[in-house]
């Protein structure tokens, strides 16, 4: 319902930079994730959103309009924190009423939408319970019916799901999403899990740094990253440091083994040093055609996929396959390594070298 | 080398039991992993291995010595706490050699067991840097480090990544599994995280609320799990409930609320008119011409393929893979089903109701 | 219309300036109502050193009473903090570690010196250890100790126990066990995880502890002056607070300028404790405690059998020979036949005065202290913010003696307050209003912020937050505030006798009885004041622990 525009945001906490002009564009009813590593700066975006931060330079627009100063109460953009941050001392019924009573609604209007929001988070029958005698899953879903229930035409999401068990997280990253969309609410939701990511958002925004390095839906950020930071971090990748031979129908590198790899076509000069990128979902590990020989390590059974080592010319790639293919490989096998060209991407070689631009923490 | 075994330990307070009856023998230079849900009794168990706790009843024995009532420090176990537990106010050098000091080694030793430790785990070059100054993974390196230099055969791992983000945990998995296994030492590793579990283990025990639901080694649980919650819990699973309708020598027949009819491999202890859930994980299923007619209410990519989500007939939510090259179906779009009838299982259904069946908390 | 006017608050506090100006005008209160007073004589002595030079400091016969009483004081708050400490780090450790039967009695014994006035404490003590010259002596009593010195050193040691228990096991609490057990994991023995783990770890509650049993120590008038009537002593031995109330009430240097005496002996009682206060901050900060080498062997055996058990025993006992059972003492005074013709009167006036003033006192802190600690809590990246966190506890370090002489001072000689009763009243709100500070802005701190902020952005404005989600959450905080408050004001001395000898509060009744050999009143008097007290601290305990454990 609400267009959200970030534009050039800074914010600076004495030396540490947590937003330097961050630029992002929201479109109405837009199911927007965030996603970073821990100190990219994803929590400060969001606070700033919700008017908690002010921001030292920059512009925020809600709908066009210059949000910048405006005071948190007077944006309608609900936040819902890592922590729930459910009022101990009210009931759920009392959370959840929280925001319709304080924007001064009538009693009932606001009872009924709040009995409304509980049915949708399958807690009408815990009314009355504190929140201290709730599960996790259950505080979590409560306070998304309070964001929800305030009428706000934006959500805040901050890392909603981190305090919950991985299975769990699983379960309710879909009902969120369905409940957001069942509403029409424009939403920002920041994570670090880029699986989360990739199942809830409409479009992923990458971080880092204080910067949105890459913008796109789910596929253009997991299938063509911008930079090697984003091929690693959205999905494992394996990566090769060479020379550009060729550019043609593909590109054609030398890598730091010797070897001639093939990629996607790029627009970099021939003799320039590069990186080429190749996600471990899209490593083909063969008997026949391919780019290089190796020798199996070590294989895990890890569910849909196998992820199977592979020792080549001294170095580590990884692959993962599908799940029927476990009988196929053991400990000790020669194997060829290959992907298809158009699955691999080449960058130029970060001024700051491969390991920094990889960087996790 | 140590063996251990559990006999009966049960771990009780007041009138709650956090675990009961465990019986368990983990063998020497296994990675054995404690799967389960928040509050399945999993810490509980580790505590009374580790000896922070002595058990209510039942014995630990480990290599045939009765360790029941040996206190922690004479155990000769390292543990990794969830909370990293680095001493904040020593360096990481100081903090690794903590241990060999404890042993009544002299500074020198200690010092050349922690050098050589944290080498093995790359963190050499951060030794006279305190825990704070560190990232989250590296701090979890080093207490592994610190673990194992105090000469422990013995790894107790409660936890280890749940602190950490998720693309870290990723990275550090492998890695941890890879250093236990040069040093061949036994290691006991608690955690919620199916995928972490999956990729890390020889051998998994799954537990629900204080007692073992069933062990065995990430392939086998993944693709023959004894147990629907198992089923549910490792891995994503379509369940759908439905009633034997027919069998002969080698499938049985399970009919689906909607009246379809199901073809299902093996299963033979089951009797007609028995009600029963047919559990096929979504890469066992396929589209067909004719079969359980379904509606697609959502597409997702998932990086190495598309995840559709349907709604069946039969009333049931069931979810299929298809391969990433493959145009995805539009929403909305009628498609027919089928199930890899090898693997498809059958369970009993269950008095309580499936929901409560494979509830997580 | 009420809802009207918490409605107009409400979009007021939306409103950035004037949230800006409204902490400015709280901070600026606290400077010029709390701290400039408190320090006045500083200025003072400044101002008008030439004089104070003329009529004190030339004069050796008072200045050698001054210096005596002041060392006397730093001598005496060093020994009592350093035997707390021996005697309250295994308490702590009691309460915070281990599970036991009784532990919540145990709680609430070391808590019971804090609600007895020290005035009442300072009898009983003299009555048991001491040797009384007049007071009749009830059945019971040990009179062994003839040493002024040691007397009021176990006097001291009484009502600094709890702040050095309460302090470290508040530090110890925070110590996540974890750290131990690691360390007990890498093959330390209990004894050595804890001297080289958490004991390192702890040094952050060792300071507390030691700043806030050294400044009580300090500032402690009424027990000391009353132990030395009962003892006869209360005007040959001084401490720097005694010698004042000494002054007061006329009982030294009949001829001196007393007040110039007594604007020297604040002046140095107020610049020695700051000092003091800050050089302990800067050792204690820096000496480390010697961890680096380790004993596994002989530590190991210490860990286990008989040792630690004994441990815990000497503590016990110390808690029940040293502390409670010399403090309720005095109730061996019903055993004492009662003189025949008793007047009430006299006590309900002062029990009534007492009441009035702690009253409006509370009532004050609570409505100025919580805005200030509100500001500090919540805006500790401003630096105002943080010179305000520091400059609230000059009023804790400063002898109360000093404070109230000082306040006094400050008003009068500026013409602005002379009515008796305002005085006194000012004068304990400067030294109550930093407890209800420290205790709302130390709770404020612990809740997360987030609770705040997912009101705002549910709607709320800034003061409707405060009203609907943060006041309900710290409540028992603002309310245990509020009782700390009000008893320490019912049992202050010194500030009120440095005001004035005629402010009619029980303590000072209490003296004057004494002073006028009245000792069974006196007795029953302080009783009186202790069962007052001990209805406040249960009601406290009841609030803390209802409300306890809501977030």
């Amino acid at each position: 319902m609400t267009v959200v525009e970030l534009k050039g945001l800074s914010k600076r906490y004495g030396k540490t930079i947590a937003a330097d002009g961050m630029d992002l564009r929201v479109e109405e009813g837009e199911y927007i994730c965030i996603l970073g590593p821990t100190g990219a700066g994803k929590t400060t975006a969001l606070k700033m959103i919700a008017g908690l931060i002010d921001p030292d330079s920059g512009k925020i627009l809600f709908d066009g309009k210059d949000y910048t100063r405006v005071e948190p109460e007077a944006r309608e953009a609900a936040l819902l924190s890592q922590v729930y941050s459910l009022f101990p001392h009210l009931d759920v019924n009392g959370n959840v009423i929280y925001g319709p009573r304080i924007r001064g609604w009538e009693f009932q209007q606001a009872q009924d939408i709040v009995d409304n929001m509980l049915e949708m988070v399958h807690l009408n029958r815990r009314k009355d319970a504190l929140p201290r005698e709730l599960s996790g899953g259950m505080q979590q879903r409560t306070a998304l019916a309070r964001a929800l229930a305030s009428g706000s035409k934006v959500i805040l999401l901050d890392e909603p799901l981190r305090a919950l068990d991985a299975r769990l997280r699983i379960e309710l990253r879909r009902e969120i999403r369905s409940l957001v969309k069942a509403l029409g609410i424009t939403a920002i939701h920041v994570t670090h899990d880029q699986e989360e990511a990739m199942v809830i958002a409409d479009r992923v925004a990458v971080m880092r740094y204080g910067k949105v390095v890459q913008v796109g839906t789910p596929k253009e950020v997991f299938d063509t990253p911008v930079s090697p930071f984003v091929a690693n971090f959205v999905g494992q990748s394996n990566f090769f440091k060479g020379r550009l031979v060729s550019n043609g129908d593909y590109t054609v590198v030398e890598n730091d083994m010797g070897i001639n790899v093939k990629a996607r076509p790029c627009q970099l000069p021939v003799g320039s040093e590069v990186i080429v990128a190749i996600k471990v979902g899209n490593t083909q590990l063969r008997t026949e055609e391919g780019f290089f020989l190796g020798r199996v390590e070590r294989i895990l059974y890890e569910g849909v996929t196998i992820h199977i080592d592979v020792m080549a010319n001294g170095k580590l790639f990884s692959a993962k396959l599908p799940n029927r293919k476990y009988e196929e490989f053991s400990p000790g096998d020669e194997v060829v390594v290959g992907w298809s060209p158009d699955e691999a991407t080449v960058f130029p070689m970060p001024e700051q070298g491969l390991e920094e631009e990889l960087r996790l923490e | 080398m140590p063996r251990i075994t559990l006999n009966k330990v049960t771990m009780r307070f007041g009138d709650i039991y956090a675990v009961r009856d465990i019986d368990l023998v983990i063998k020497d230079g296994e990675y054995l992993t404690i799967l389960g849900p928040s509050g399945c009794g999993k810490t509980s168990l580790i505590k009374v291995i580790s000896g922070l706790w002595i058990p209510t009843e039942g014995s630990v024995t480990i290599d045939g010595e009765d360790v029941t009532d040996v206190p922690i420090e004479d155990r000769h176990v390292g543990y990794v706490f969830q909370n990293i537990a680095l001493f904040p106010h020593m360096k990481v050098a100081k903090n690794v050699s903590f241990g060999p000091r404890m042993q009544g080694r002299t500074k020198e030793e200690s010092k050349e067991t922690a050098d050589k430790f944290l080498k093995l785990v790359n963190m050499l070059d951060r030794l006279d840097m305190f825990p704070g100054e560190l990232s989250g993974g590296e701090q979890q390196k080093v207490a592994i480090a610190r673990a194992m230099a105090s000469g422990a055969r013995l790894l107790l791992l409660d936890e280890p990544l749940s602190a950490l983000d998720a693309r870290v945990r990723m990275d550090l998995r492998y890695e941890i599994r890879r250093l236990v296994k040069e040093l061949g030492i036994t290691v006991i590793h608690v955690t919620h995280d199916q995928d972490e579990a999956m990729s890390v283990s020889d051998r998994i025990v799954v537990m629900r609320n204080g007692s073992i639901v069933e062990s065995d080694s990430p392939m086998k649980l993944y693709r023959r799990p004894n147990n629907l919650f198992t089923a549910y819990f490792i891995g994503e699973t379509n369940l759908m409930e439905g009633m034997v309708s027919d069998k002969d020598d080698r499938n049985i027949l399970v009919k689906l609320r909607d009246g379809t009819d199901i073809k299902v491999g093996g299963n033979r202890q089951f009797n007609i008119n028995d009600a029963v859930v047919l559990s096929v994980r979504p890469e066992y299923v396929y589209t067909a011409k004719e079969g359980l007619s379904a509606k697609v209410v959502q597409v997702i990519y998932m990086g190495s393929y598309w995840r559709v989500v349907t709604r069946a007939k039969s009333e049931d939510k069931v979810e299929y893979n298809i391969p990433k090259h493959h145009e995805p179906p539009a929403i909305g779009q009628d498609v027919e089903l089928v199930f890899n009838r090898k693997m498809s299982i059958v369970y009993r259904r269950p008095k309580e109701g499936i929901a409560e069946a494979v509830r997580l908390e | 219309m009420p809802m009207s006017l918490t409605k107009r608050i409400d979009d007021l506090s939306s409103r950035r300036d004037i949230r800006s100006g409204w902490f400015g005008i709280i901070t600026l209160f606290f400077l010029a109502f709390i701290i400039l007073p408190t320090v006045y004589v500083l200025i003072f002595g400044i101002m008008d050193f030439q004089n104070l030079s003329n009529m004190v400091l030339d004069d050796p016969e008072v200045m050698s009473l001054v210096w005596g009483a002041v060392f006397t004081s730093f001598s005496l708050a060093l020994i009592v903090t350093i035997i707390d400490l021996i005697v309250g780090i295994p308490m702590a450790w009691i309460m915070v570690r281990k599970q036991f039967r009784g532990k919540k009695l145990l709680d609430t014994l070391i808590d019971m010196p804090l609600a007895f006035p020290t005035a009442a404490l300072g009898f009983s003590i003299g009555i048991f250890w001491g040797l009384p010259v007049e007071a009749p002596v009830p059945p019971g009593a040990l009179g062994i100790v003839a040493s002024p010195y040691i007397l009021i050193m176990l006097l001291h040691i009484i009502f600094t126990y709890p702040y050095m228990v309460r302090s470290l096991s508040a530090i110890l609490e925070q110590i996540d066990q974890s750290y131990e057990e690691a360390g007990m994991t890498l093959g330390a023995s209990r004894m050595t995880a804890a001297r080289t783990i958490t004991l390192p770890l702890f040094r952050a509650g060792l300071i507390t502890g030691f700043i806030l049993c050294f400044a009580r120590s300090l500032s402690e008038t009424g027990g000391t002056f009353i132990a030395l009537i009962t003892v006869g002593q209360a005007d040959k031995f001084f401490t720097g607070p005694t010698l004042i109330a000494a002054l007061k009430n006329d009982l030294v240097l009949g001829t001196t300028d007393v007040e110039a005496v007594l604007a020297v002996v604040s002046i140095i009682l107020i610049i020695t404790a700051i000092i003091f206060l800050l050089i302990i901050k800067f050792v204690l900060g820096r000496v480390g405690v010697p961890f680096d080498k380790v004993w596994p062997r002989w530590e190991r055996v210490l860990s286990r059998g008989a040792v630690p058990k004994a441990k815990d025993v000497v503590s016990f006992v110390w808690l029940f020979a040293i502390v409670i059972i010399p403090s309720f003492f005095i109730f061996a005074y019903l055993l004492v036949p009662s003189p025949a013709d008793m007047d009430w009167s006299g006590l309900l006036d002062a029990l009534a005065y007492s009441f009035m003033v702690a009253g409006v006192v509370t009532l004050a802190d609570i409505v100025l202290g919580v805005p200030l600690a509100l500001y500090i809590a919540r805006h500790k990246d401003k630096k105002l913010a943080q010179a305000v966190d520091s400059l609230v506890n000059i009023p804790l370090i400063v002898p109360t003696t000093a404070l109230g002489f000082s306040l006094a001072l400050f008003w009068t000689t500026q013409g602005l307050v002379t009515n008796l009763t305002v005085l006194v009243i000012m004068a304990h709100i400067a030294f109550t209003y930093p407890l209800v500070v420290r205790n709302v802005a130390g709770a404020v701190m612990e809740v997360d912020p987030s609770y705040e902020e997912a009101a705002r952005t549910l709607g709320a404005k800034p003061f409707a937050t405060f009203r609907t989600v943060l006041f309900p959450i710290v409540r028992s905080a603002v309310l245990a505030g509020a009782i700390l408050a009000f008893t320490r004001s019912l049992g202050e001395t010194g500030a009120t006798v440095a005001v004035s000898p005629d402010a009619n509060t029980v303590p000072v009744y209490i003296i004057g009885l004494m002073n006028t050999g009245d000792y069974y009143l006196a007795a029953v008097s302080a009783m009186v004041l202790i069962m007052v007290s001990f209805v406040f601290m249960f009601g406290l305990r009841y609030v803390i622990r209802r409300e306890g454990g809501t977030y």
